[in-house]
């Protein structure tokens, strides 16, 4: 049945029924470090998003919608976030099921018992790690692609690994769908089918790692792989119940190394986001009404 | 009415006849019993088992539902009760097949229900397909006991016997046909049953829609679904085996299926474990062992990690993990005991450490089985020949051995918990109470360390803060003057917690040796003998921690008014990680001490100095510590603040891992307004016609309801209780279930003998029941642990001892009172009865885990006691004769 959810950013596979969608889908102008949308109206960002993305007006406004309550939610932190945020079209790495929850806070089957987080623990994590122009990122867990299609709006050097070869597959599949459509910077992730475990030595050492799958401990291959003073998150529990631990890899002046742990949260307790307030582009309230 | 009748309408038969009936009703009804565990183990493989309890009490209001139908239309199903029961029987069979491919196509997936409404939508559907062949086994069931109004004792017998019966059927079943055909069983007695059911006077005709209907559901379960390939048994995406099978190279080396559990085995290059390693290893380790790992999976849950025999230089990550912290302070101790073997991780580690006389215990046989199999018996060169085996509970065999030991260890025996369905079951962790760890600490040799590790994955702390309580609330009891100086605790950030204790206090060169041992592993420490403890912090971590969950701020986190309607404003705080004045409520990081850290500390400092009474009460979440009366690492959301929990999504959300409690709360709200409704129908229906020349009919109610809901209570809660002694919930279900149910249907039989002094012997059996019931409650666990030492078969024998007299006793008011209302010709009352009766038991179901969580297993016990206590009045509302019209 799995094989038979084929995702909405693979519409070229599709064939012609999706035809208008597919006109859409064409990318006007390509992605560059210097590309923002606006950000200060709902309204123009649609159009922005139409005439310069090619993408579904729908979606462009669910997509600022779910911005602004990230935004209001310090999941995303500067305009380098936002913008990568704003530019990352995450209906195209659902399935076709949940297109119509693609901007939901919560996190959706992908298929494989692999789910695609949420946006606002997506943002949190990226603005934890914070990735800038330049900086190697490893991924461990490609899952959907969007973590790592997310992270191509800001740095243009992304390695992404997953374990489970029919899932690295699709994803790399809507991967080059998506570039040849006009998306070139999800074309020039790179990606591979292997044991997340050992890092990409090849590839290594990382500025930052993030990795998007469980494990009962950290990988002594990441830590090693990770450049000093490198950061690195990773959640930690089953689906649903996890919280995201955020290891820096700290160089003393001495050489010396040792790792600190903490949350994405800074060590602080936050109040958990008042998720499924969000109606149209308002917040209506918090836990407390 | 057919010839076979009396005047009042109950079955006249010969001797042949009788046999055909109890045959058929002892068997129908032992397939009910054994299709309520098929489906349970079957979501319990599949995929959650809660959602299995769930759906079987539910479908059990089928009962209900029977009985509300019944009672509105005595005389027409008195009539027509041979087709009707003929059907209900007939249709059973084929109707459990189908529900279950049904349910197995649906793709439930519970850690959706929250947030996709399709789910809730798939589980009303799993419910509604569950339902269909109880209410043909009810309408069979029903059918019947109308038609045996006076004889009722004989029937119910019958109906008990066969139900206890199939539990210990469905017990053998167990070892003959893995969980995907275990369904095999109830199909079997269902056909059995209705083979007897046709043999009765006027039934032959029924005999080849019976053999259709057998062929109809074996061959759809055998034949048809494997060839139109329609899962029979679907394993839910995110259980642990099913990553297994995803695994590239995954190869499956061995299964085994038992009422311990469906094991399978998976070996790939791409199982990795080192629970709680230390984040240091990646500096000092050249390299981690290759292909050194299967992963072990009980009923689709794991892994439990299984290591190769690794040469000694593949071993020096040993050091890093958790579970070396006793040999820092006991290097190459003499004696070594290993509570729970699990995988097998704290052995490999004692014997890397040196230790030269290991004994291990582990409670589930299939483990050592499957450890003793050529398969994995070859892959870890044979561990179990370099120990002594303890083939039950360690905490059993500490208790009764002289034996004393240097190192006693309890670590992460169970599954590195990466994988989830939808949340975390409520069960017995019996290893974890306060008494086990007494019988820990006390058989320690002098200088002996005790060594608890458990998974710290929480934010804020739960589990790790029960287990402090407990070890501290131990140390207490036993040595309370030296507990200070009796703990060492480290832990590692969402990683694992470790307690060590010394009885007798450790010495400051130890001290030393495990500080240094933790600053050299990264870990933090949190409690050590003379640790300074920063009392400011106390009140921002525990009114942080509550603000967390229920006070988040009116207008959104901090800053949001600022960024409000403009969202290209640069947020308040653009990094959260440099604490400042604008930082949400609660803690922040102080000094790099994290908040759970700091409730750790601030645990531990209470324990010693006092006060963890009121630091309890603050703290957002239920520390309680575990007991034999509460052997739970669950119920954390305390009860008060389950209207705001239960009522707002955005707050079940985060606290998923407490789904199977809040989930026994929903089952109980969810089992008394569907009870209600059904009970109310045939009163509304017939309050003005039958129900009103019925005199006691309030009574009654309150009788019915109070065996129901009392009769269930003792079998759920006992159920629980015996685990204590079993090791094994599916084995003490089994026990429980043919030990109170056979020794009830033996009372059942007797109770004809007692009509005649009914209103003298049955008060003074309800005073029986009720007062053993209580010493049931006080003191059946002392008992329990005390035969747990004792060979596996001896203690199955004691269990049906100790089940023998309450069930034997049990078995009495419910065949007395309904062949009463029987011969006073209370039709309408007699069938709803039953149906008040199968309410009431849901009820009482759904309500022992929320009673056990909240108040103790003991108090499940002794609320039953008072329902049995309270029928003693409510007797004689049954015995009020009827008016005349």
């Amino acid at each position: 049945l799995r094989r038979r959810d084929f995702l909405a950013g693979a519409a070229g596979l599709a064939g012609g029924a999706l035809l208008p969608r597919l006109a859409m889908a064409n990318v006007p102008t390509p992605f560059t470090f210097d590309l923002t949308p606006p950000m200060d109206s709902k309204e123009k960002f649609i159009a922005w998003g139409v005439k310069e993305r090619g993408e579904d007006p729908v979606y462009l406004g669910e997509r600022f919608d779910r911005f602004l309550a990230m935004v209001r939610n310090e999941d995303i932190w500067d305009e380098r976030h936002k913008r990568a945020f704003l530019l990352t079209p995450r209906e195209k790495f659902v399935l076709q099921q949940n297109l119509s929850r693609a901007y939901e806070h919560a996190f959706l089957d992908i298929g494989y018992g692999v789910t695609i987080s949420g946006p606002h623990i997506v943002g949190r994590m990226t603005s934890t790690i914070d990735p800038k122009k330049g900086e190697k990122v490893l991924e461990i867990g490609t899952g959907s692609g969007y973590q790592s299609a997310y992270l191509s709006h800001l740095t243009d050097d992304v390695h992404t690994i997953e374990i489970i070869k029919p899932l690295a597959e699709r994803t790399r599949g809507i991967y080059d769908a998506l570039a040849k459509d006009g998306y070139a910077e999800f074309g020039a992730i790179t990606s591979k089918n292997a044991d997340g475990y050992y890092g990409w030595e090849e590839a290594g050492p990382f500025d930052k790692i993030i990795v998007t799958c469980g494990i009962d401990h950290v990988p002594p291959p990441l830590l090693q792989q990770l450049k000093p003073n490198g950061v690195m998150v990773i959640p930690v529990g089953p689906p649903g119940a996890q919280r995201v631990l955020k290891v820096v890899k700290n160089q003393a002046a001495d050489g010396t190394i040792t790792v600190a742990r903490s949350d994405i949260y800074g060590g602080r307790i936050v109040p958990f986001v008042p998720f499924t307030k969000l109606e149209g582009d308002t917040i209506k309230g918090t836990h407390n009404n | 009415m057919h010839s076979d009748t009396d005047a009042s309408g109950d079955l006249v038969l010969d001797s042949r006849g009788r046999l055909a009936l109890y045959l058929s009703v002892g068997l129908g009804a032992g397939a009910v019993i054994a299709l309520q565990i098929d489906i349970m183990r079957v979501f319990a493989v599949g995929n959650w088992t809660h959602f299995g309890s769930l759906v079987v009490s539910l479908a059990m209001l089928g009962f209900g539902l029977t009985s509300a139908v019944m009672a509105i239309a005595t005389e027409w199903f008195s009539r027509n009760w041979r087709l009707m029961a003929g059907l209900g029987l007939g249709l059973m069979g084929p109707l459990a097949v189908g529900a279950n491919l049904f349910i197995q196509q649906l793709g439930f997936n519970p850690i959706y229900l929250v947030s996709d409404p399709h789910q809730k939508w798939k589980l009303a559907e799993i419910f509604l397909a569950s339902l269909t062949p109880f209410l043909g086994g009810a309408l069979f069931l029903g059918c019947v006991f109308l038609k045996s109004n006076k004889t009722f004792g004989r029937v119910y017998f019958a109906d008990l016997a066969g139900s206890g019966l199939s539990g210990l059927v469905f017990l053998g079943a167990m070892y003959v046909f893995p969980p995907v055909d275990l369904i095999v069983a109830p199909l079997i007695l269902w056909f059995v049953a209705c083979l007897a059911f046709s043999f009765l006077p006027g039934a032959k005709l029924a005999r080849a829609p019976f053999v259709v209907a057998a062929l109809v559901a074996f061959g759809a379960h055998f034949v048809v679904a494997p060839t139109l390939g329609l899962s029979r048994l679907a394993v839910n995406d995110y259980k642990g085996a099913s990553y297994a099978r995803r695994l590239p190279e995954a190869k499956k080396v061995f299964e085994s299926h038992s009422p311990f559990g469906f094991l399978e085995a998976y070996t790939t290059s791409y199982l990795h474990f080192a629970p709680g390693l230390s984040d240091n290893a990646g500096f000092n380790l050249p390299e981690m062992p290759a292909n050194a790992y299967m992963g072990l999976y009980i009923d689709s849950d794991g892994p439990i990690g299984i290591m190769r025999h690794l040469s000694a230089k593949e071993t020096a990550y040993f050091h890093y993990l958790p579970m070396w912290y006793p040999y820092v302070v006991k290097p190459a101790p003499a004696k070594t005991f290993i509570t729970q073997f699990g995988g097998g991780i704290s052995t490999e580690v004692a014997l890397a450490a040196g230790a030269k006389d290991v004994t291990v215990a582990e409670g589930n046989r299939a483990i050592l089985a499957a450890f003793h199999g050529d398969v994995i018996k070859g892959f870890t060169d044979d561990i179990l020949s370099k120990v002594h085996v303890v083939d039950y509970e360690g905490r059993h065999f500490l208790q009764q051995t002289s034996e004393k030991f240097d190192v006693i260890d309890l670590s992460l025996a169970d599954s590195t918990g990466l994988s989830n369905p939808g949340g975390f079951a409520v069960v017995e962790k019996f290893p974890y109470t306060q008494e086990a760890m007494e019988t820990y600490m006390r058989a320690l040799a002098p200088g002996g360390v005790l060594a608890v590790t458990i998974w710290n994955k929480e934010e804020p702390p739960k589990s790790v803060l029960k287990l402090y309580a407990t070890m501290a609330a131990a140390s207490r009891d036993l040595d309370g003057d030296k507990m200070a100086d009796s703990f060492f605790v480290s832990s590692s950030y969402l990683s694992t917690a470790t307690v060590l204790y010394k009885r007798g206090g450790f010495s400051e060169d130890e001290i030393a040796k495990l500080r240094k041992h933790t600053h050299d592993m990264s870990f933090d420490e949190i409690y050590s003998p003379g640790l300074f403890y920063d009392g400011s912090q106390t009140d921002r971590t525990l009114d942080g921690y509550v603000a967390q969950f229920f006070s988040a701020p009116v207008n959104g986190p901090p800053g949001s008014d600022k960024v409000s309607g403009d969202a290209t404003a640069p947020a308040a705080a653009s990094d959260p990680t440099a604490p400042d004045d604008n930082a949400p409520p609660g803690a922040k990081a102080d000094e790099g001490v994290l908040p759970s850290t700091v409730m750790g500390r601030l645990a531990w400092h209470s324990f010693v100095d006092g006060g963890w009474d009121k630091i309890a009460d603050r703290y957002v979440f239920n520390t309680r510590k575990l007991t034999n009366d509460f052997p739970y690492f669950a119920a954390y959301v305390k009860t008060k603040d389950l209207p705001q929990v239960l009522s707002d999504p955005d707050r079940l959300e985060p606290l998923q891992d407490e789904w199977g409690y809040l989930l026994i709360w929903a089952t109980l709200g969810i089992a008394c307004v569907t009870a209600a409704i059904l009970l109310l129908i045939p009163l509304l229906w017939g309050w003005r016609t039958f129900f009103a020349r019925t005199p006691g009919k309030a009574l009654s109610v309150v009788y019915f309801a109070c065996l129901g809901a009392g009769y269930i209570m003792v079998e759920v809660g006992l159920i629980a209780h015996f685990v204590m002694a079993l090791g094994n919930p599916t084995v003490s279900a089994s026990v429980l279930i043919t030990g109170m149910l056979v020794f009830s249907g033996l009372g059942a039989l007797t109770s004809e003998k007692i009509l005649g002094v009914k209103r003298v012997a049955m008060p003074i059996i309800f005073v029986v029941i009720a007062a053993m019931l209580t010493g049931y409650a006080l003191y059946l666990n002392v008992a329990l642990d005390a035969i747990g030492s004792l060979p596996y078969f001896t203690r199955l024998l004691l269990c049906f001892l100790f089940i023998a007299p309450p069930a034997y006793l049990m078995g009495f008011p419910m065949p007395t009172a309904m062949t009463t209302l029987g011969r006073l010709g209370k039709q309408h009352l007699f069938i709803w009865a039953w149906g008040v009766n199968g309410c009431f038991s849901v009820i009482g179901a759904a309500a022992a885990p929320v009673i056990a969580t909240n108040y103790g297993l003991g108090a499940v016990i002794e609320i039953a006691a008072l329902a049995y206590f309270i029928a003693l009045p409510s007797f004689f509302g049954v015995l009020a004769e009827r008016k005349t019209a």
